[in-house]
């Protein structure tokens, strides 16, 4: 077994609702026993007198970063696969200073207003109708923000990527920087508040016992020194591989993909599959099948789809894409399917068909519609039906005299967030 | 694009799936609550004693919210009718094998039974509408002078409680053509989804009633404007409890009822199985894991759980979830059961 659970196609989208309300219950639930379901103490982190949202927050992201590492640095989770929210700086510095502004005041942020509504206090429940309103008023005005909402885009991005430091390192600074986040915490709260710190709770108190959330700190700075020496989380380009398994899939007929049903597919607009053209990027540009999209044999990695996804792969005869099923399939993809015959077999069966003695003549009609709608040209009986002109045709790009559905773009990824 | 051509295409050869619509499960749910209604009310009549039945919510606000429940309901199903003008011919028969003629029958001595246990103690619980009508006192007096016949009425209201909730399910189960329903579990189970049901309302309104400072001011004005009308005594909090314990039982059991009927079909023909999958792994799993069973079941059982045992104040949100979770279940029932089908090839 493997994580993420759902990428990996363990459960489909209806458990994972369910998993949704489990996890969102319990969510509400802790929010609700820390006190956060109260705007007053939700505020009072703004004026320096309870910071124990900075507390229980930044525990929260030590907690999950340090488990995740462990995680992936015992393989059991494939942090390649975890979802990243594409970063857009200049609007999500606008959207964050909005949130705050929101925050101090109405007193909740979105999840602490749930709760709070939920717990039958009117503040929150204005606040939720006063955020609803927000996002259908966001949505109304969404086409006109949209090129707006997209610029500065860096992407896909993680701080070690950014700072070219080691993935380990940057968890031990993240744990160390909260702890001292911490201690600050209870020195502001003496301050401004005049409030003594619980001996049992806080972290900097007299005297020096190793009261047991002093132990939790050693043992999370602990966890960081031993991220920052152990290496990278990621699995890189070394798998483990199950030879007999893989041969019994590889011998197994149902690996492969009639070009006319691959048509009917793209013609019938389905986007639940991924297509892939795995030639070189000068063969891809000379022709290509509509929605395929190009990733060369040697530059193949496993981060290009998840796991569940169904994957068709093409090539000229087939022998490549036979050669990307195999590393595809030690990545552990599961819907992995060859266009059978490749793209020659695509060339003869479906952009140029010639019509048999035995398929009745409906069936051929069907077929010229189909050969027609991709760009080629059904190849009509007669004496002089030499099968030379069918190649030259194909040169010229087909895509721009393509049908409106030559240029589709790639299939569209499923919505995540957080 | 059709490929094969068989008779099964012609118009009303297969049977249109979805014929029900939002009345049915409103009206299932009605009469479950009022089945849990009568059941309570008529077990308070047998069970204490004439001093201390006096102004409680289950005597009398229960049964007067049974009658309002009912005749919705009985309206839902009126409006499902295809022929409304024809409602009258149901009572020149009784068919003993048929759950719709047991139903109508039934459906026509709840309303008597209910009557008598609301006004055995109305002018107690509303005296000002007793001294507008001086016949209800008449009639209260009549009632609880004859011990014998407060006794008849208490079993009448808990024998036709027992009828109406479990005919709502076997109305369900009998239907062998969708396979989801075909199951007599349906009858308990609804019955105690109902109980529940009906002890959830009575402690919310219990709740809403009681003196408490934090409660939110319109609804102080509202409750103490409707006590100035009516003229009505402060209910009796005590009943609370007993209450919110009562329901965590019903809830308790039509969990294990739900389990049961779930398993009964995965144990039976693949037909029921694939039946019983459209609410474990299909299309209403989701709704019916998240609505029902979570935040109908098991989110109000904690909720008053922890109220019994005076980790939290008695509050709204547990009757508001039951009532919520009731309806959802009739929902999603009926609407699943109408997708469960015998043909695999149809899938």
């Amino acid at each position: 077994m493997n994580a993420p659970f759902f990428k990996y196609g363990l459960f489909g989208d209806e458990t994972s609702l369910i998993l949704a309300f489990v996890i969102g219950i319990a969510f509400g639930f802790f929010l609700e026993r820390a006190g956060f379901g109260s705007g007053r103490k939700l505020a009072a982190q703004f004026y320096f007198t309870d910071l124990s949202v900075l507390k229980v927050m930044f525990t929260a992201i030590i907690t999950a970063m340090t488990g995740v590492y462990l995680l992936a640095r015992i393989g059991f989770l494939d942090l390649s696969l975890v979802y990243l929210v594409p970063t857009f700086v200049v609007p999500q510095i606008v959207g964050g200073l909005l949130l705050g502004v929101g925050f101090v005041i109405g007193g909740y942020c979105p999840g602490t207003s749930c709760v709070s509504a939920a717990t039958g206090r009117i503040d929150g429940m204005v606040y939720l109708a006063g955020m609803l309103a927000g996002l259908f008023g966001f949505a109304e005005v969404y086409p006109s923000l949209e090129t707006f909402l997209h610029s500065t885009s860096l992407g896909q991005i993680t701080l070690p990527a950014l700072f070219h430091v080691s993935y380990g390192l940057l968890v031990f600074a993240v744990v160390l920087m909260a702890l001292a986040a911490f201690a600050a915490a209870e020195w502001a709260e003496k301050k401004t508040a005049g409030k003594l710190p619980d001996p049992n709770g806080s972290l900097t108190a007299l005297p020096w016992r190793l009261t047991p959330v002093r132990r939790l700190a050693f043992g999370l700075a602990a966890l960081g020194l031993a991220a920052a020496l152990a290496g990278s989380p990621y699995r890189g380009a070394r798998v483990t591989v199950d030879t007999r398994d893989l041969a019994l899939r590889a011998s197994h007929d149902a690996t492969s993909l009639a070009p006319a049903t691959l048509a009917d597919w793209i013609i019938q607009g389905r986007n639940d599959f991924a297509l892939v053209d795995v030639r070189s990027e000068t063969d891809f540009a000379s022709y290509h099948i509509p929605t395929a999209q190009n990733l060369p044999l040697a530059s193949l990695n496993a981060d290009f789809a998840p796991r569940n996804q169904t994957i068709i792969l093409c090539s000229d005869d087939g022998t490549q894409a036979a050669q990307a099923w195999f590393l595809l399939q030690a990545q552990g993809f599961r819907s992995v399917y060859l266009l059978s015959g490749g793209l020659r077999a695509w060339r003869d069966q479906v952009l140029f068909p010639k019509p048999s003695a035995e398929a009745p003549a409906a069936a051929f009609e069907k077929q010229a519609q189909v050969a027609k709608y991709f760009g080629g040209a059904p190849q009509t009986t007669g004496a002089s039906a030499a099968p030379a002109p069918a190649l030259p045709k194909l040169a010229p790009p087909v895509l721009a005299a393509g049908p409106a559905g030559a240029t589709q773009p790639p299939p569209k990824k499923k919505k995540e967030g957080c | 694009m059709i490929e094969l051509t068989t008779t099964r295409h012609n118009p009303l050869i297969d049977p249109s799936l979805h014929v029900w619509e939002w009345q049915i499960p409103v009206y299932l749910f009605l009469g479950g609550l009022v089945a849990g209604l009568m059941i309570i009310a008529g077990i308070r009549l047998i069970v204490l004693r004439p001093s201390r039945r006096e102004a409680l919510v289950c005597c009398t606000i229960g049964p007067l919210l049974g009658l309002a429940a009912l005749s919705l309901g009985m309206f839902a199903l009126f409006l499902d009718l295809a022929h409304k003008l024809h409602v009258w011919r149901l009572y020149t028969t009784f068919e003993p094998t048929s759950p719709m003629s047991w139903g109508s029958w039934i459906l026509l001595l709840v309303y008597p039974a209910l009557l008598a246990n609301a006004l055995a103690h109305l002018p107690e619980a509303i005296p000002a509408l007793a001294r507008r009508f001086p016949v209800l006192v008449a009639i209260s007096d009549f009632i609880l002078a004859r011990l014998r016949l407060v006794l008849a009425i208490g079993f009448a209201n808990v024998a036709l409680g027992v009828a109406l909730g479990i005919y709502t399910g076997i109305l369900l189960g009998a239907l062998g053509a969708r396979p989801l329903w075909n199951s007599a579990l349906l009858g308990p189970l609804f019955l105690f989804s109902g109980l529940s049901a009906a002890a959830a309302l009575l402690h919310g309104i219990l709740v809403l009633s009681a003196p408490d400072e934090e409660r939110p001011a319109f609804a102080d004005f509202l409750l103490s404007s409707l006590a100035r009308v009516s003229g009505a005594r402060p209910l009796d909090p005590n009943a609370g409890p007993v209450l919110a314990g009562a329901d965590n039982s019903f809830l308790t059991i039509e969990l294990a009822l739900l389990g049961l009927f779930l398993l009964g079909h995965l144990t039976s023909t693949a037909v029921h199985r694939q039946a019983a999958g459209l609410l474990l792994t299909g299309p209403y799993a989701a709704p019916f894991w998240v609505f029902v069973v979570g935040l109908g079941i098991l989110i109000p059982l904690l909720l008053q759980t922890l109220e019994l045992t005076h980790r939290i104040r008695h509050t709204l949100a547990p009757a508001v979830l039951v009532l919520f979770g009731g309806i959802a279940l009739r929902v999603i029932l009926v609407a699943a059961g109408q997708e469960s089908h015998w043909f695999h090839a149809l899938n």
